[in-house]
């Protein structure tokens, strides 16, 4: 069986999270401090500093993905841990504090270090969902595969619609031009693509021409433009050449759209597997700043 | 018109080579037709694709024949007029227009654009295609969010530590962290009114909060021992932080936990050398020492002077110095009254006191006399001698003989012939006779008191024995029914109005006085036990007792008295 991070070494981390879980707990429960559960007994300090200790750590998980010499445990360990032991950092913090809240810097490290471990979660489930999707969408091609495809159709169609007709040249060659993938981040992460979306409807208008003639020309037309032209064109002048020169050319692009809609999803799915770590490295860093803060701030006023 | 068309077509290594020819016509066309002035072999490029029309010499006008448009010196144009020098691009084909060559009135120069050039600038017109392209980053929003968080919540509050004016205006200013964003908990309720003011307790940074913080307002706090006579570290080097930790709401200043007392309270003999008799105690529920009371007693001097008792010693009787059996006050059925059969309750006679804690005094005047009337005349029925002031009773008893003697006409067969005599209006008596009248009077009264005193009245619940001293003709042991009785313990009946007196004090069947209807520990136990109790009231060592409870010492003059017995330790504070 595929052995991931999460089933790493028999699941050796999550057997250490759990028992760093359970250790901590019976040590709250059996804790009966002066007062109300808080971070300042001695085993809010223990606890404390194994939060902060692990936290430390975890953040220099990210030094350690850089450091490819690194000898020490294979990298797919240290993410196991990482994953495991950062889950175990909700309890360990929330016992730490005996659940007291508050609108202080203190709550704040709390906030921000709940939002870290959440956003890891997604990047989690990223990983462990996504390559598979993305191997899946890519049909055993690569994406620069699919993207020579996209050009070689693309010739393909400017030579085929230059023997029907000048119009349909042009149109075509408009529509090349459109094609772009790629974009903003909204974009990347909803697998737009411009490529004309009209190509695959445009088969299923060809063949309604074919039965109900003229009347395909009082379809709305303002969202699909080569489409209407082309629909246009055959209703116009197109002998049974054409025709079948043309819907060639329907087969071509809508094979293209079919190509550019892949490459759009994939270039989706390798966005949504890095997005969260937009959300996860700045907020560590906010984190750090929050816990040193904590730290001090705990001690400047003893 | 003739146009110098010249093509240049590069062969490797940077050798070109040029092709001229000549076209004549105002309009020059470009397109994949084979009919255009300048045939471009390119799919990209319509059949008809654009017009150049040489409009004067060195201008030239560019249209486009398709929809897309043409580029004309990088812009994207449908009809343009350009001088000498502009560049159409049409596909890979680049066309320069020339000033007019000698001999010519047109001219334009035919290239192929390089492929690395046509790589570059598809890769400028590429959208992103992964958000490391985007505007999305990690590193600077990391630094950004690292450094907001630094200097909002810790560096400027920390500055106002050192700053009073800043510490003073940064509360006020809107969305920015003071040094309240700092505080752990909620601080209690009391300490809110300086609570924003963190140097109020936390004088220097990384110290300890000291004692002299909390004694600038806890000045009168009593202490709990005296460390010089009870030789203990734990007394003497007790924080007022170690028991008191605030920031922890309301619940947190007052401490409740049994172990705060009760790991002090074991061994304390022989730990103190012998000068605590303090029994072991560690849980109300299973160990904790018999009650002692304080029950009555009085000095020789009459002085009220309790002796501390044991409940449970043998042979142990309350000394109220009242004689009263509960048993027969308390009789279901009634007892009789002037005013009919009363039914009595604990209430007749105790009603708590204004705090709720213990009992009011019994009332004579309110709760006895109507029954035990202190009448001394049978002639006179509703006559009465007053209450507990024996002087005042000697002199009434005396004016009121002395009136009937000097107003005649008692039918007292034994008193002298003058006193028995009616007196007639306007009679006066004689010197002689007023002598023998007054002198009836005066035994008559002493008779009578000595009646009250040793016989009817008096002795019915109070121990009378002559007095000792000039003046005093008897004496009356003092009582005390209602008081004290827990001195080391907070007990209060006003949280215990869900009992029933019977449930605690036995006085029904108690047909003595003497009987101490105070109950012991095992009376509580039914309902209390120690903090871990499930199935009874978790009962702390505060629920009965107080910590600052000394009636003679005050905590901060301890300090200050161990402070000077001292020498100042270099640095660090003490646990």
């Amino acid at each position: 069986m595929h052995d991931s991070f999460l089933t790493h070494a028999r699941k050796r981390w999550l057997w250490v999270a759990l028992v760093l879980l359970a250790g901590s707990l019976v040590a709250y429960v059996w804790h009966d401090p002066i007062g109300p559960p808080n971070g300042g007994t001695w085993l809010g300090y223990t606890l404390g500093t194994i939060g902060a200790l692990l936290i430390f750590w975890l953040t220099s998980f990210g030094l350690r993905k850089r450091t490819y010499a690194n000898r020490v445990g294979s990298l797919r360990g240290w993410l196991s841990a990482h994953v495991y032991l950062g889950t175990s950092l909700i309890l360990i913090a929330l016992l730490h504090s005996g659940f007291q809240f508050g609108w202080n810097v203190h709550t704040l490290a709390l906030v921000l270090m709940l939002a870290v471990i959440f956003s890891g979660f997604f990047g989690v489930y990223a990983y462990l969902r996504y390559p598979s999707l993305m191997t899946r969408n890519r049909d055993s091609a690569t994406r620069q595969a699919m993207l020579d495809e996209i050009a070689d159709i693309d010739q393909n169609a400017l030579a085929l619609a230059d023997g029907i007709d000048p119009k349909i040249h042009a149109i075509v060659l408009r529509s090349i031009e459109n094609t772009r993938l790629g974009g903003g981040v909204w974009s990347l992460l909803n697998a737009k693509d411009s490529s004309d979306l009209a190509l695959a409807k445009a088969r299923q208008m060809l063949d309604a021409k074919e039965k109900a003639g003229d009347e395909a020309k009082k379809v709305s037309t303002r969202e699909m433009p080569t489409m209407f032209a082309m629909v246009d064109f055959l209703a116009g002048h197109a002998d049974d050449k054409q025709g079948e020169a043309l819907r060639k050319l329907i087969d071509l692009l809508s094979r293209k759209k079919s190509l550019a809609s892949r490459v759009a999803k994939d270039i989706q799915l390798q966005s949504l597997m890095e997005i969260w770590l937009y959300v996860h490295v700045p907020l560590t860093f906010a984190l750090l700043a929050a816990l040193v803060a904590h730290i001090i701030v705990v001690f400047f006023y003893w | 018109m003739r146009w110098l068309i010249r093509r240049v077509t590069r062969k490797g290594k940077g050798s070109v080579a040029y092709e001229e020819d000549i076209h004549y016509g105002d309009v020059l066309t470009v397109g994949r037709g084979a009919d255009q002035a300048i045939f471009v072999p390119d799919l990209r490029v319509a059949l008809e694709h654009a017009r150049i029309t040489a409009v004067a010499a060195g201008r030239y006008k560019v249209e486009s024949l398709i929809l897309a448009g043409i580029k004309v010196d990088g812009q994207i144009t449908y009809a343009t007029t350009v001088g000498a020098g502009a560049v159409v691009e049409i596909g890979t084909t680049r066309l320069q227009l020339l000033e007019p060559p000698t001999d010519f009135d047109a001219g334009v120069e035919v290239s192929v654009i390089d492929k690395s050039e046509l790589k570059a600038e598809a890769q400028s017109r590429a959208k992103p295609t992964s958000l490391a392209q985007t505007w999305l980053a990690r590193r600077a929003p990391s630094w950004i969010l690292f450094t907001l968080v630094a200097v909002f919540f810790l560096g400027l509050p920390m500055a106002t530590h050192f700053l009073p004016d800043l510490r003073a205006q940064l509360p006020g200013l809107p969305l920015v962290p003071s040094q309240n964003a700092w505080q752990s908990g909620d601080l209690q309720d009391a300490h809110h009114f300086f609570g924003s003011d963190c140097t109020a307790c936390h004088e220097k940074p990384f110290r300890w909060v000291r004692d002299e913080s909390c004694a600038k307002c806890h000045a009168a706090t009593p202490a709990h021992a005296d460390p010089a006579k009870f030789n203990l570290p734990e007394l003497g080097d007790a924080r007022c932080a170690h028991c008191h930790r605030d920031h922890n709401g309301t619940d947190g200043l007052i401490v409740r936990d049994q172990i705060l007392c009760a790991d002090c309270h074991q061994g304390l003999k022989d730990r103190t050398a012998g000068a605590s008799l303090l029994a072991d105690v560690s849980d109300f529920g299973h160990d904790h020492p018999q009650f002692k009371v304080d029950l009555p007693a009085w000095s020789a001097e009459g002085r009220y002077t309790p002796v501390r008792t044991l409940l449970g010693t043998p042979g142990l009787a309350e000394r109220s110095g009242l004689k009263f059996p509960h048993d027969v006050h308390l009789d279901p059925k009634g007892i009789k009254s002037p005013s009919g059969d009363k039914v009595l309750g604990c209430e007749s006679c105790h009603q708590p006191d204004a705090g709720g804690a213990g009992m009011q005094p019994v009332d004579f005047e309110l709760m006895c006399r109507e029954c035990h009337a202190l009448t001394f005349d049978v002639t006179e029925p509703g006559r009465q001698v007053p209450h507990a002031k024996v002087p005042e009773i000697i002199y009434m008893l005396d004016e009121f003989y002395a009136r009937r003697a000097l107003e005649g006409g008692v039918s007292d067969v034994t008193s002298p012939a003058i006193v028995q005599q009616r007196r007639r209006p306007g009679q006066s008596l004689t010197r002689q006779e007023q002598f023998e009248a007054l002198a009836w009077a005066r035994e008559k009264a002493r008779r009578t008191a000595e009646t009250l005193f040793t016989g009817s009245a008096c002795t019915v619940c109070h121990a009378v024995s002559p007095g000792r001293e000039a003046g005093e003709p008897w004496r009356v042991a003092p009582v005390r029914v209602a008081g004290v009785w827990y001195a080391k313990a907070h007990f209060t009946h006003a949280s215990h109005t869900t009992m029933q007196c019977k449930d605690c004090h036995d006085a029904a069947t108690s047909k003595a006085s003497t009987d101490l209807l105070i109950p012991g520990i095992a009376n509580c136990q039914q309902c209390h036990a120690g903090e871990a109790s499930t199935d009874k009231v978790p009962t702390t060592c505060i629920g009965c007792h107080g910590y600052h409870d000394s009636d003679h010492l005050i905590l901060a003059e301890l300090q200050q008295r161990a402070k000077a017995a001292t020498p100042p330790k270099a640095s660090g504070g003490s646990h």
